[in-house]
């Protein structure tokens, strides 16, 4: 990767960049009013990295191939939905994907991986397919966007975390550190995938249903 | 000026201000002053819950499908100010499925005097302050109170139980503001609805004209601290951004009006 592409790593992996992500808690809210204990706050985002995010990491992976070959991002955004059972979770997914790609048209307008996200009348399609055609645009490497798609789910979780149930933020450092160790095994696996059947299929139907729950209570910080 | 077929997007104004000085109140004023001629949207950032919102709805003063909630991740002020993102979804969608609209009204959480928003997502701002309160929050500054295009001292019905001066609290407020627009409002008074009712209009027919620029409050200008010990007199200072968003800062001496609004 050039220069220019590791800034790009740094900015997507920073909490501070503006695509509405602060207003996300990367399922940790809905978790915690489903009666999640704090103690088993790290084990729940461990899970989570080895199964929804490593989903959406996948995706992400897929899709920068199909950026980079001119490929419809159409194939790789049905496989992520038939793997991302929960409606409200897909919303979720919808509504970050928007912010994300609000940000790179307006950075990177001539970008033609970028532009096709919205070719026709599409809809917006959900953050890990944005994800990889900005990695597709910028030229990160397969393996950094795997690493930065797992790290910006579990830190905003952890971020996320500090508002709703406040301990040492250091202990959320060591749980970033952790859940993000929990996927590194897996990633020269995860970045070699280049078809959309090939994106694994882990779900974890319990933090789906807390998903589905805390879309309709009124009372949340966090809109998922 | 040349005719333009391409008719102008809705005058986008936030309403921001400290937990419970009405700002969704003044929402329901504005929209019960206007609703019957202005297309008029409103979003709310409530911290916790979709309250605002709700209450807006139950007010009956607009279409409840034209009321809209945003999460705000326990960040009111980074929703309106750092990273706008899902305040500007919620505007575009409103005025997509409600096009056109004149107007969409955009109220912050209840934040802090520091508390302002970004030019990137309104035209044009009201910071709300109320008599309740206290008569001296006006003189203390900040950047909503300062450079706000309009600084609301509301509730002025109540002066008369907390003990404050309303023309005075308004006199202050106007020394800090370098004559920009101060109202006293009260939702019982009549003649002061009126006057915020034309204050909008007025603030939307400059937006329609594109003579009204949006301005950034931001960080708080360099101004003078009066101080008789001095041997000037007093002594100009400024706060970096950074001090001035993690607390509410107050000043416990006495501005010079005059320096408090100097451009950066």
């Amino acid at each position: 990767m050039d220069s220019a592409a590791h800034i790009v790593t740094l900015l997507l992996a920073d909490a501070r960049l503006p695509s509405g992500g602060h207003a996300f808690s990367a399922g940790v809210e809905p978790a915690i009013q489903g009666g999640l204990a704090r103690h088993d706050v790290g084990a729940f985002l461990q899970a989570r990295a080895r199964t929804t995010t490593l989903v959406d990491a996948a995706t992400a992976v897929v899709a920068r191939r199909a950026g980079l070959i001119g490929a419809s991002y159409a194939p790789v955004e049905r496989a992520w939905a038939a793997r991302t059972p929960s409606r409200a979770a897909r919303t979720a997914s919808t509504d970050l994907g928007r912010g994300l790609l609000r940000l790179a048209q307006r950075l990177w307008p001539q970008s033609p991986a970028i532009a096709a996200l919205t070719a026709g009348d599409a809809v917006s399609p959900p953050r890990p397919i944005v994800l990889g055609a900005v990695a597709a645009h910028t030229g990160l490497d397969a393996e950094t966007l795997v690493r930065v798609a797992v790290y910006d789910d579990i830190a905003g979780g952890v971020a996320a975390l500090l508002k709703l149930d406040p301990g040492d933020p250091v202990d959320g450092v060591r749980l970033v550190i952790n859940a993000c160790a929990a996927v590194d095994p897996l990633i020269s696996q995860l970045a070699a995938l280049d078809s959309p059947e090939a994106i694994p299929a882990a779900s974890a139907p319990q933090a789906e249903a807390w998903t589905e729950d805390h879309a309709v209570t009124n009372r949340r910080l966090f809109r998922a | 000026m040349p005719d333009s077929p391409l008719a102008p997007r809705a005058l986008r104004l936030g309403v921001a201000g400290p937990v419970g000085t009405g700002k969704s109140s003044l929402i329901a004023t504005v929209c019960r002053a206007l609703a019957a001629e202005l297309r008029l949207g409103v979003i709310t950032n409530d911290i916790y819950t979709d309250e605002d919102a709700r209450f807006l709805r139950s007010a009956g003063v607009l279409d409840p499908e034209r009321i809209r909630a945003v999460e705000t991740g326990a960040c009111p002020h980074t929703a309106i100010r750092d990273d706008i993102t899902t305040n500007l979804l919620a505007a575009e969608d409103l005025e997509r499925d409600f096009a056109p609209l004149d107007v969409v009204l955009i109220e912050s959480g209840g934040d802090n005097l520091t508390a302002t928003f970004s030019p990137a997502l309104v035209d044009a701002q009201i910071f709300v302050l109320d008599v309740a309160g206290g008569g001296d929050v006006a003189r203390k500054g900040g950047p909503g109170i300062g450079r706000a295009d309009l600084l609301v001292v509301n509730k002025t019905d109540l002066a008369p139980y907390v003990d404050v001066d309303v023309a005075q609290m308004v006199a202050d407020a106007e020394a800090a503001r370098d004559g920009r627009a101060v109202l006293a409002l009260s939702r019982h008074d009549a003649s002061s609805v009126a006057a915020l009712r034309a204050w909008v209009i007025t603030i939307l027919a400059s937006h329609r004209a594109g003579t009204h620029i949006a301005q950034d409050p931001g960080p708080m200008a360099p101004h003078f601290h009066a101080d008789d010990e001095h041997p000037e007199g007093g002594f100009i200072h400024s706060h970096p951004e950074d001090a001035a968003h993690a607390s509410d800062h107050h000043h416990s001496r006495t501005h010079a009006g005059a320096g408090m609004n100097a451009k950066e």
